[in-house]
């Protein structure tokens, strides 16, 4: 880990009161051209992919594309145990009885995307992370609890600290707050 | 299937974000109360009858149950559905309420997919444990070995093991998907460095930033989508471990969708049976009401409808089959030797839900704490007289026999409510009992059109 | 809102009852012909077309009641449509009279030397017996014509007298109504369908039948919204809102019907004993094989993959479509229950259609009645407006 200097701004946080406010926030920042900018709540916000013009999570076909292959390596697992590997007449059945192995393919199919659904979610928000700059600011823990707040990242091209803050506190932000170790 | 016709506030009292924060965390902050002591320690006394009943197993072997010829299955397997049975309610409140948008499941969600994840641990206990050599159980899995043997794919024996550990980790995963931002407010209210970085490991570093939740609500969502048919697989496929045999009684084709229905039933009465008592120790009244209980009330009513409908087509079925096997299997039940146990049933499932007819019955807590408790023995008694009655009257009069439980079938029993309370216990103190999160979203000032002139109301979820 | 009131007016044009009254007199007089041309191939594509209408129309029943008990607020600006599906299930009733005075032909057990030949159907005349079978068909309509008559008297009244105690009302009569839907809806599907191959019984019957009359209607409600919507009516009262929840209505239960189906069949299979193979033995030789496999494919796989994705649920064209196939699969579902009885290979004979089109054009025709006699929606129903603006 890069250990930054004390003092280095590493972007900039601001407070607003309420959801609508956040919502209403978001779209003026979204307008102002600003591309590494977050918005904080304890809960998801209705209408906020759209404020911060965000296109629908890709995550889906993500978890379709596992549960196919989980249903699939299910089957292929039974058909090769019962006919290729090991066959075993049972109760006069055919060594390819599909009908019994609807069961077992579905139940590894519905495991592979559920863990994919949670791992493939961690994953697309860069999570676990235990650092991120916006942790340094003290009044972030009330973004679990009811907080809103705009974070913008100081490698956002149209950063400048300065006139940042000022269209921060422009757009009805208040606590406004530069992010930095202290 | 949105909000009901008179719309009733979902919580009562006036709430805040931060009101609802500090409410749902201070009860694992505050030093707990001297109720749930009391109620640690007997489930710890149960935990260790458990522990030695399962000890003595494993030094004597499955002699010491009850089990004789031709019951071959007896509690265990008894013990075993009725768990699997009890984790189906938490499921479907996570899941199947969350896709038809019913919003009063924030409430209890949390709650009874906690309840769902210990019901199912309880459960695995007895299929682990009658195998005799249970050391051995992982031949349960398809591992490679030298001896090249497979698990039997084409029984439903099997089809349990992939099934239920499924629903166990896939239930598993949808509750940490839900705890993960509660984890984050406990994180940023951690006073001691040491649940700072318990909690903070725990919450992955979640920042509640939009460009995250939208991938987590679509997780939730499709998480949400696959545990609803995988829930009503579950305990299809646990119904299959009888109905595929040819056993008068257990061969009939309505098994699958009426144990899913038994399962949401008894799985319901033991969450209204545990609310009520967390809701009393823990004073959170006002978050979930007696409106929750109300419509939880009204889905014990149609699920044991349901098993009701059920019962009479066996019983009618088994009449115009024209087969004297099944004829008599059901006779029998009805006035031979298990004859108690099956009134117990009829009586507990399908007399006493009756009472949720009437409104204020269904909103009196006395009421539907004893009518809850009486549905849960009566699905006991379900699965009891399925396995019992069906197996001690086999199709040749010499193999009859009758059976009865030994001591260490009881024990057993009675020690899984040990290891489920601990399990609950522990839980409700140090984890966020209540989905602060999605309690929050039910607040009017959570619609983000809140207080702007053309509010639409509507669903949340998509 | 002056727009609003317009918009929930009854339909003025005559051209679909001319059509559906049309339809009825010329399905019904072909049919009439083919009844003098063969008279147990009339019966069984009778039996089928009627089934066919009928559990539709139960299905309405139940989207009616389900709206009731759950206090659902998206859907009701679709209940009047289910309404007035709902009013062409009990005149049903009367064709069943041809079945009636045919029994013998149509169910072997109504046969007294079939029956005295045969211990076990002899051990069932308790139940299959003709009187009996009359009895209880007249039960089943009586049951379904007091429902349907007091949920739509009161749904009319709504519309003039705003007093909630009407909304309370209909749910008293759905609580007790569903209670007796399921056995009516079980029984009539033991009656009219299992009976036909006396010896063979199945316990998910019922709810087999059931599961593919919610299917069916849900997906005649889809074709009827979007129609309604192509010709600008309702144009802003049944939204993409509406189609979306209705898409995922039916995508639910098609794999409802896909689970109950496969439910009976693995059941069966595994305990392989012949009395109750055989029932899909007949389904699995020679061309009913072929018709097993449109079945599996036509009502689960087809569906299931084409309604998965979300973004379908919104398109009305691919809406179309599947709602059409659907309702063809369903028919395909009640002839693959009914005419193995008559037939050893799959035999289309005109008369499946003439009687399909002539019970249909009856039973929409009171449809199209319900529409052009009263408001389109609920009009008082508080939660109206709430359910036009309702978000999926």
């Amino acid at each position: 880990m890069i250990k930054l200097p004390a003092g280095n701004v590493l972007g900039l946080l601001a407070r607003f009161d309420s959801p609508a406010a956040l919502v209403a926030a978001a779209e003026k920042v979204r307008d102002a051209g600003y591309k590494k900018f977050d918005c904080h709540s304890p809960f998801p916000i209705h209408s906020m992919d759209a404020a911060m013009g965000l296109k629908r999570s890709p995550l889906g076909w993500i978890v379709g594309l596992a549960a196919v292959v989980g249903a699939s390596s299910g089957l292929g697992l039974q058909w090769f145990a019962s006919t290729v590997d090991y066959p075993l007449v049972i109760s006069g059945k055919p060594f390819f009885s599909f009908q019994a192995y609807v069961p077992v393919t579905f139940g590894v199919g519905v495991l592979l995307a559920a863990t994919t659904a949670l791992v493939g979610m961690l994953a697309l928000n860069g999570l676990p992370r235990p650092f991120h700059p916006v942790f340094y600011a003290e009044q972030f823990s009330k973004a679990s609890d009811d907080g809103f707040f705009v974070s913008i990242e100081a490698d956002d091209p149209l950063f400048d600290e300065e006139r940042t803050t000022q269209f921060l506190i422009s757009i009805g932000g208040g606590n406004v707050e530069a992010l930095c170790r202290d | 299937m949105s909000a009901p016709i008179t719309e009733t506030p979902l919580l009562t009292g006036k709430h805040s974000f931060s009101g609802i924060t500090a409410k749902i965390s201070g009860i694992a902050e505050r030093k707990a109360p001297v109720p749930w002591y009391l109620a640690l320690g007997a489930a710890l006394s149960l935990l260790l009858v458990l522990f030695g009943s399962i000890g003595f197993l494993v030094f004597e072997g499955v002699g010491i149950w009850g089990v004789n010829n031709p019951v071959g299955w007896g509690w265990a397997i008894v013990n075993f559905v009725w768990w699997v049975g009890i984790g189906h309610a938490g499921t479907l409140i996570s899941a199947i309420l969350f896709l038809l948008r019913q919003r009063w499941r924030t409430s209890i969600n949390r709650f009874a997919e906690a309840m769902t994840l210990f019901a199912i641990s309880c459960a695995l206990i007895f299929p682990g444990i009658h195998v005799g050599r249970m050391w051995l159980a992982y031949w349960m899995f398809p591992i490679p070995n030298q001896m090249g043997m497979w698990p039997n794919f084409r029984s439903p024996l099997l089809w349990d093991v992939f099934a239920v550990s499924t629903y166990f980790i896939a239930s598993l995963l949808f509750w940490y998907t839900g705890l993960i931002p509660d984890l984050a407010t406990f994180r940023d209210r951690a006073k001691i460095k040491i649940k700072k970085v318990i909690f903070g490991i725990l919450a992955m570093g979640w920042r509640g930033g939009n460009r995250q939740w939208r991938h987590y609500e679509l997780a939730y969502l499709i998480l949400a989508g696959i545990s609803t048919p995988l829930v009503l697989s579950v305990h299809s496929v646990v119904s299959t471990d009888f109905a595929v045999s040819i056993i008068p009684g257990w061969h009939t084709t309505i098994f699958p969708p009426y144990f899913v229905a038994g399962a949401i039933f008894s799985g319901f009465a033991m969450v209204v049976t545990l609310t009520i008592i967390a809701r009393k120790i823990f004073n959170i009244g006002d978050i979930i009401t007696v409106n929750h209980l109300e419509k939880m009330n009204k889905i014990i009513l149609l699920t044991g409808s349901m098993v009701g409908y059920a019962y009479g087509i066996e019983f009618f079925i088994a009449w115009y089959s024209g087969n004297m096997y099944e004829q008599f299997t059901f006779i029998n039940r009805a006035f031979g030797n298990y004859a108690w146990a099956y009134w117990i049933m009829i009586f507990c499932n399908v007399l006493v839900p009756q009472v949720f007819w009437f409104k204020r019955l269904r909103r009196s807590i006395p009421v539907m704490f004893i009518a809850s408790i009486f549905i849960n023995i009566g699905m006991w008694f379900e699965r009891f007289v399925i396995v019992v009655s069906s197996l001690s009257r086999d199709f040749l009069p010499a193999n009859w026999d009758y059976y009865s439980p030994s001591i260490w079938d009881i024990s057993t029993f009675i020690g899984s409510f040990g290891l489920f309370f601990t399990l609950f216990l522990l839980f409700i103190r140090f984890l966020p009992m209540i989905s602060m999160a999605e309690v929050k979203t039910v607040l009017p000032e959570a619609d983000p059109h809140h207080g702007v002139a053309h509010s639409r109301p509507g669903g949340r979820h998509d | 809102m002056e727009n609003e009131k317009t918009a929930f007016r009854p339909i003025l044009s005559g051209i679909f009852g001319m059509i559906a009254a049309g339809a009825a007199i010329v399905g019904l007089l072909l049919s009439g012909v083919g009844y003098f041309l063969d008279a147990r191939q009339f019966l069984f594509s009778w039996l089928t077309a009627l089934v066919y209408w009928t559990t539709i129309g139960l299905g309405a029943l139940f989207f009616v009641m389900l709206h009731h008990l759950v206090g659902a607020r998206w859907s009701t600006v679709l209940r009047r449509m289910a309404e007035n599906l709902m009013w062409g299930l009990p005149v049903l009733a009367v064709f069943f009279l041809p079945i009636l005075f045919h029994m013998p032909q149509a169910y072997s057990w109504s046969n007294p030397e079939v029956m005295a030949g045969d211990h076990l159907l002899t051990g069932k005349s308790g139940y299959l017996n003709v009187p009996f079978f009359t009895l209880r068909l007249a039960a089943y309509f009586l049951v379904w014509f007091v429902l349907v008559s007091l949920l739509n008297t009161y749904s009319n009244q709504q519309d003039t007298n705003s007093s909630a105690s009407l909304t309370k009302r209909m749910r008293v009569v759905s609580a007790a109504g569903m209670v007796l839907f399921a056995v009516t809806l079980s029984f009539a599907a033991f009656d009219w369908l299992m009976s036909l191959d006396a010896h063979w019984y199945s316990t998910i019957y019922g709810v087999y039948v059931f599961a593919g009359s919610f299917l069916a209607l849900l997906a005649l409600m889809v074709l009827i919204v979007l129609q309604l919507r192509s010709r600008g009516i309702l144009k802003n009262v049944i939204t993409s809102e509406h189609d979306h929840d209705l898409g995922k209505l039916l995508f639910a239960f098609t794999i409802f019907w896909g689970y109950m189906a496969f439910s009976q069949y693995l059941l069966i299979w595994y305990g392989n004993i012949p009395e109750e193979t055989v029932w899909f033995l007949h389904r699995w030789n020679g061309t009913w094989k072929t018709a097993s496999l449109v079945l599996i494919f036509g009502q689960f796989v087809v569906p299931f993959f084409v309604l998965f994705p979300q973004a379908v649920k919104r398109m009305p064209a691919v809406m179309k479509a599947i709602g059409l196939w659907i309702l063809l699969m369903h028919w395909v579902d009640i002839y693959w229950l009914v005419m193995p009885s008559l037939h050893h290979e799959v035999h289309l004979s005109w008369m499946d259609v003439t009687t399909l089109v002539g019970i249909g054009g009856v039973f929409l025709w009171f449809f199209q009645r319900g529409m052009r006699s009263r408001p389109l929606v609920p009009i008082n129903d508080p939660t109206l407006a709430g359910s036009i603006r309702s978000l999926s």
